[in-house]
């Protein structure tokens, strides 16, 4: 071989460009992280009172990671709380109430309000823990709830342990009613509060309902008040400035703010100023910092004040400097847990999403000049990280549209934004309008108007909160109960105490697996025990969602979540208009190839006897490496667009999802609903979970959301994106399905991930297939995909462990090879080359 | 072992197969699945997919997914295989290719090269990504080995395929008789045709056969109105089709015989991808120390190809260039 492998060039990374020096410095000082004297780092507020909580673990039920961390945050946070003067009927109010004034005292009195250099918008610091300003005995019957051995704490744990999953009532993922707010003002919004409070009898005044409305009321001033400390802020900044260009930005801003948000914003620059103090202070009132909190449509509902203002002269350049400065302020949410771990808290995206473009409610394409500056400011900033765009695409997105989006595709080692598909995932919607009775609210005609929450999850906007993280449920975990008729497959030893849990049997006794006869009697069995493990979830999820409706009002949140004011009711206590919990079902594929497997293996094949086959998983496979490699390379697998295997896909699907449809919880009346999401689930629970009969040993990645199993679609991306399709639901020829032909199980929709090399998009004719693709997607594939394009480090990864990368596809003279099965040298060669260019 | 050009078109139902690729971007126009056939009539030094030229299922070992497990050994009733030094090892002369041991193989270890395939199955499968060429320009592409040595399985292929309103290429060496070339040829709306070397005497030496039968059915092709668009690929092999003299000689070809009759020229660049599939075949591969062609010695033929009289933008130079610091 001629090559030695070469020194390597770092790869054509992404970097930022065409910025102006101001937004250079907002972008660079916030990547300065911890070295920066300024931050939204945390800061913690108490009643003062000795069994005062200011860090509500629940929203981190769904964080494994944290279990073991939730006392000391508990103790510590409250360590480091500052006291704050409390009036003195405070602890005669109610808790909504109580948490009203607390949030906004906080807010507009305590935390200090700055304004950066240069810096075209106001609204600093918003990451709080703030007392739950709970009495005494709140704090008791709460805690009641929550911990000892029959807490909601432990029962996480207990069902994280056994492989189950989690669950738990978070925080965020919800898009907030932002274009009603902006329409209205906040001084409309506290109108219409007012009115409805007036119109209570003196009874309901005195109860529940007039808590609520005081509380939503008191809150709905909150911006109002933070805007006017900020407008003092940057009158003051404009006092002490000498350069005259940045004092007549500061007395405008000072201006705006005299207005917005409290009343309606007339220009674009008011209202992104008015955007992100209304969606700043979700955070503040959730003491969350941002994960899945997400912004809707923006370019339909800021298109308005664009035009308007490109119309009365604004630069569009200026326009978009707006926005930089918002991608800057959107980024700062990370600073709540600056200080941990080597990254300034970025520990994963947290999802602030915008949708952009798409299909409008009259089925026409809305992608606009906003749609496009915004895209390009993604592109200028990037990398960088919130907000997270979601690209909606369609079967007749405009090429310009499409051509930019392919073209950042190739410029940033995959796509800076998903891609959201309209046809597949209106037709989920609509599903969910039929199983949920929300006819009236979901309809044809304006199912369109749909946006995504935090990475993918589809929701109805600003009258929806659907807990699209919520409840996280390894589908796999069934196969091991059929397997045992009920019982882990080895009993569970803490891996920090080194206890072992007494082993007993959990699930419903299905009968010993040894003695079926045929497929479809271990199926039976797999899927009673599919119903159990969603009922599971379901009772799990109850105790937390009870402990924060009861006890962790909401009340800004609910003044932008319409159906909260009509029924006078928080949006933790079930007052959003369509109000769901949606489970996320993890090991989606490995359930699917491992049934497969047992089918194959047992029945079909006949390498095994079942009894053979639980005796290898108890071994991890170990001693059992033909059936094993059996398991994994010759059983058939979802994923390659094979009838046969994608029709148990399917069975796998409609099983769980009409089980879930069957449930709601108590507390709040909220209908289950649901999707596949996985976050990093499938890489933890890898560790947690047994050996599966498709071949893998615990300890090996579990399969992510609705794709294939890692290295299992040999066919390439169309095929992946079929069997995808066909898992959802495929679509019907006559038109029919859930929407215009589409059938989708998944009303929240289901993430899918495809890799592809960058010499697919390496000139004008691949880009053209590569939009094709896409295109041909929206017509056979899922709800959302997200495209990797690999970089020479994945592609070392991918000589590493060649059976997690079958699929990858690499250019070579005349055809496509997949990359593992080349041979290693020339491997090397193609690592050592910049393959971005020369490819 | 090549086939004669004279061998009797396939039986209609079924095909040899080497292999299906979906979503194949180098194959024609727009998204494209290619149906490797396998067999062929010339047997090129550099050939590329060597265990597509016998047109006969071939047995072969990939010793990185092999876990030792023996399980073929103990199969195979025709002392074929044996446990050696390396690994396993296939016996040339015992093995009878009835795939018996790859079927038993736990570990996808031993593979069978070359499927049956019926023509209902096959259009079937092609048909799966139609979505996809609907939306790319794409379609179906039958390649190989080379195709003739299955004509009558490949022409009914492309015609159902065309039934179906699919989109079709056939992609040829050209070295095969005129009657099963044209008869697959008019079932394709595109035709790539390899155009290897302008002097026949070096064409025999490198690929078995002169060069005449080719360039002969080039014509016949480029005059039958029943074949649709063509176009020309050339493989650039250091020392043998990639010198300017070569090209400079293809470029006359092109631009005095079939001027305005090829819509593309594609000059393909050498590379070494194939060495791992010799070894597997236990076959020599002549290329072995042969470097990648530099971005200038590529950038040059091109040049010369364009020089030569054609329209520029019919000549397209692919593949990968050696890196140069």
């Amino acid at each position: 071989m001629s090559a030695q492998p070469q020194p390597t060039e770092a790869p054509a990374i992404k970097r930022p460009s065409g910025l102006s020096p101001r937004v250079r410095w907002l972008r660079d000082y916030f990547f300065s992280g911890v070295h920066r004297p300024w931050n939204n780092e945390w800061t913690c507020w108490t009643t003062g009172t000795p069994w005062d909580v200011v860090y509500e673990e629940i929203s981190y039920y769904i964080v494994p990671e944290t279990y073991p961390f939730l006392s000391p945050f508990r103790a510590s946070t409250l360590q480091s709380a500052r006291p704050v003067e409390l009036p003195r009927d405070f602890w005669r109010r109610s808790l909504v109430e109580r948490r009203a004034w607390f949030i906004r005292e906080v807010m507009v009195h305590h935390v200090p309000q700055e304004v950066l250099p240069g810096d075209l918008l106001a609204g600093g610091r918003f990451n709080i823990l703030a007392s739950r300003c709970w009495s005494e005995r709140e704090a008791r019957e709460r805690d009641r709830l929550i911990l000892g051995k029959k807490g909601a704490r432990a029962a996480v744990k207990w069902f994280h342990d056994h492989g189950y999953g989690n669950a738990g009532a978070t925080s965020g993922h919800v898009i907030a009613g932002h274009e009603r707010a902006l329409r209205l003002g906040w001084r409309g919004i506290h109108d219409d509060l007012e009115a409805r409070y007036r119109a209570l009898s003196a009874a309901e005044k005195e109860g529940e309902s007039g808590q609520q409305l005081r509380a939503m009321m008191l809150s709905a001033t909150m911006p109002r008040e933070l805007a006017a400390r900020y407008a003092d802020v940057c009158r003051q900044l404009a006092g002490d400035e000498p350069d005259p260009a940045r004092v007549a930005e500061l007395e405008r801003m000072a201006a705006q703010l005299d207005r917005v948000p409290w009343e309606p914003p007339r220009t674009f620059w008011e209202a992104v100023q008015a955007l992100w103090l209304n969606h700043m202070l979700v955070l503040a009132d959730e003491n969350y910092p941002g994960a899945g909190v997400s912004f809707g449509r923006v370019d339909q509902y800021l298109l308005p004040y664009w035009q308007d203002s490109i119309a009365a002269g604004m630069d569009r350049e200026f326009g978009k400097e707006i926005l930089r400065c918002f991608w800057v302020h959107a980024n700062t949410a990370y600073d709540a847990m600056i200080r941990v771990g080597g990254n300034q808290g970025i520990t994963a995206g947290f999802g602030q999403l915008m949708s952009l473009g798409g299909l409008g409610a009259d089925g026409q394409d809305t992608t606009n000049d906003l749609t496009l500056a915004i895209l390009e400011v993604i592109d200028e900033m990037s990398p960088i990280l919130e907000p997270k765009p979601n690209v909606r695409l369609h079967r007749d997105t405009p090429d310009p549209l499409l051509d930019r989006v392919v073209d950042m595709v190739a410029s940033s080692q995959g796509a800076p934004f998903l891609l959201n598909f309209d046809e597949r995932s209106a037709a989920g919607l609509m599903r969910q309008a039929e199983r949920a009775g929300l006819g009236a609210q979901i309809r044809p005609d304006n199912v369109m108007d749909y946006a995504s929450v935090g990475c993918l999850e589809n929701t109805m906007v600003g009258n929806d909160r659907s807990g699209t993280v919520d409840c996280n449920l390894n589908l796999l975990k069934a196969v091991e109960l059929a397997l045992t008729g009920g019982w882990d497959l080895l009993p569970f030893t803490d891996p920090i105490t080194g206890k072992t849990d007494r082993h007993r049997r959990d699930g419903p006794d299905t009968g010993d697996a040894t003695r079926f006869e045929s497929f479809e009697s271990f199926f039976d069995a797999y899927a009673e025990q599919t119903r159990h493990i969603v009922r599971r979830c379901v009772e799990l999820y109850e105790r937390s969602e009870q402990a924060r409706a009861r006890f962790s009002p909401t009340p800004y949140l609910s003044c932008l979540i319409e159906g909260c004011a009509d029924k006078a009711r928080d949006v933790t206590r079930g007052g959003a208009e369509i109000d769901m919990v949606t489970i996320e079902a993890v090991t989606f594929a490995t359930t699917v190839d491992s049934l497969l497997a047992i089918r194959d293996l047992v029945f079909d094949s006949r390498k095994c006897t079942m009894a053979e086959l639980v005796g290898a998983l108890r071994d991890n496979w170990e001693g059992h490496e033909k059936l094993q490699a059996w398991a994994r390379h010759r059983s058939p697998k979802y994923g390659r667009d094979d009838d046969v295997a994608d029709e148990m896909a399917r069975r796998v699907m409609d099983l769980w999802a009409d089980e879930t449809w069957q449930h709601r919880t108590r507390a709040t009346d909220r209908q289950f609903r649901p999707g596949m999401l996985s976050w990093n689930y499938w890489v933890g629970d890898g560790y947690v979970m047994a050996a599966s009969a498709d071949g893998r040993p615990r300890g090996q990645f579990l399969s992510n959301a609705i794709c294939p199993s890692n290295g299992a679609d040999l066919l390439g991306p169309t095929a992946n994106a079929n069997s995808v399709g066909k898992a959802l639901g495929g679509k019907d020829d006559d038109g029919e399905g859930d929407l215009a032909g589409y059938r989708n199980a998944l009303p929240n929709g289901a993430s899918h991930t495809i890799t592809f090399n960058p010499s697919l998009l390496r000139d004008d004719e691949h880009r053209g297939k590569f939009k094709a693709f896409l295109r041909g997607y929206a017509d056979t594939g899922g709800t959302a995909l997200q495209i990797n394009v690999l970089d020479a480090a994945v592609l070392q990864e991918a000589q590493r462990h060649p059976q997690r990368y079958r699929h990858l596809l690499v250019r070579v003279t005349g055809y496509n090879a997949y990359f593992t099965a080349i041979g290693r040298e020339l491997q090397d060669e193609i690592i050592a080359r910049e393959i971005h260019k020369q490819l | 072992m090549t086939h004669s050009l004279a061998s009797p078109p396939g039986a209609a139902g079924h095909a040899t197969v080497l292999n299906i690729q979906r979503m194949s971007t180098e194959d024609g126009p727009g998204i494209r699945t290619t149906v490797f056939f396998k067999g062929c009539t010339l047997a090129c030094d550099w050939c590329h997919n060597p265990e597509s030229i016998d047109a006969r299922p071939v047995t072969v070992w990939h010793g990185e997914r092999c876990i030792g497990c023996h399980t073929c050994g103990s199969i195979c009733e025709h002392r074929g295989l044996s446990a050696g030094a390396d690994g396993i090892e296939i016996d040339r002369d015992a093995c009878q290719r009835c795939g018996a041991c790859a079927d038993e193989c736990p570990a996808l270890a031993l593979e069978q090269l070359g499927t049956r395939w019926a023509l209902d199955d096959l259009v079937r499968e092609v048909a799966k990504d139609r979505p996809y060429y609907e939306r790319s320009g794409g379609g179906v592409t039958a390649s190989g080995g080379e195709p003739a040595v299955q004509s009558g399985f490949v022409a009914a292929f492309l015609g159902a395929c065309r039934a179906q309103g699919l989109h079709t290429v056939l992609d040829t060496c050209g070295v095969a008789s005129e009657d099963a070339l044209l008869a697959m040829a008019r079932q394709a709306d595109l035709v790539l045709y390899d155009l290897k070397l302008v002097d026949p005497e070096v064409h025999r030496r490198h690929t078995g056969r002169g060069n005449e039968v080719a360039l002969a059915n080039l014509r016949a092709l480029a005059d039958d109105g029943a074949v649709g668009e063509l176009w020309i690929r050339t493989p650039l092999i250091p020392g043998i089709t990639a010198t300017e003299e070569n090209v400079g000689a293809l470029a006359r070809l092109l631009r005095e015989q079939l001027d305005g009759r090829v819509a593309r020229w594609e000059l393909c660049a050498f590379n070494n991808l194939c060495q791992h599939k010799y070894e597997r075949l236990g076959l020599p591969w002549r290329y072995p120390d042969e470097p990648l062609m530099s971005r200038g010695e590529l950038d040059r033929l091109g040049e010369v190809a364009r020089t030569a009289g054609l329209d520029i933008d019919l000549v397209q130079v692919t593949g990968l260039a050696r890196r140069e610091s």
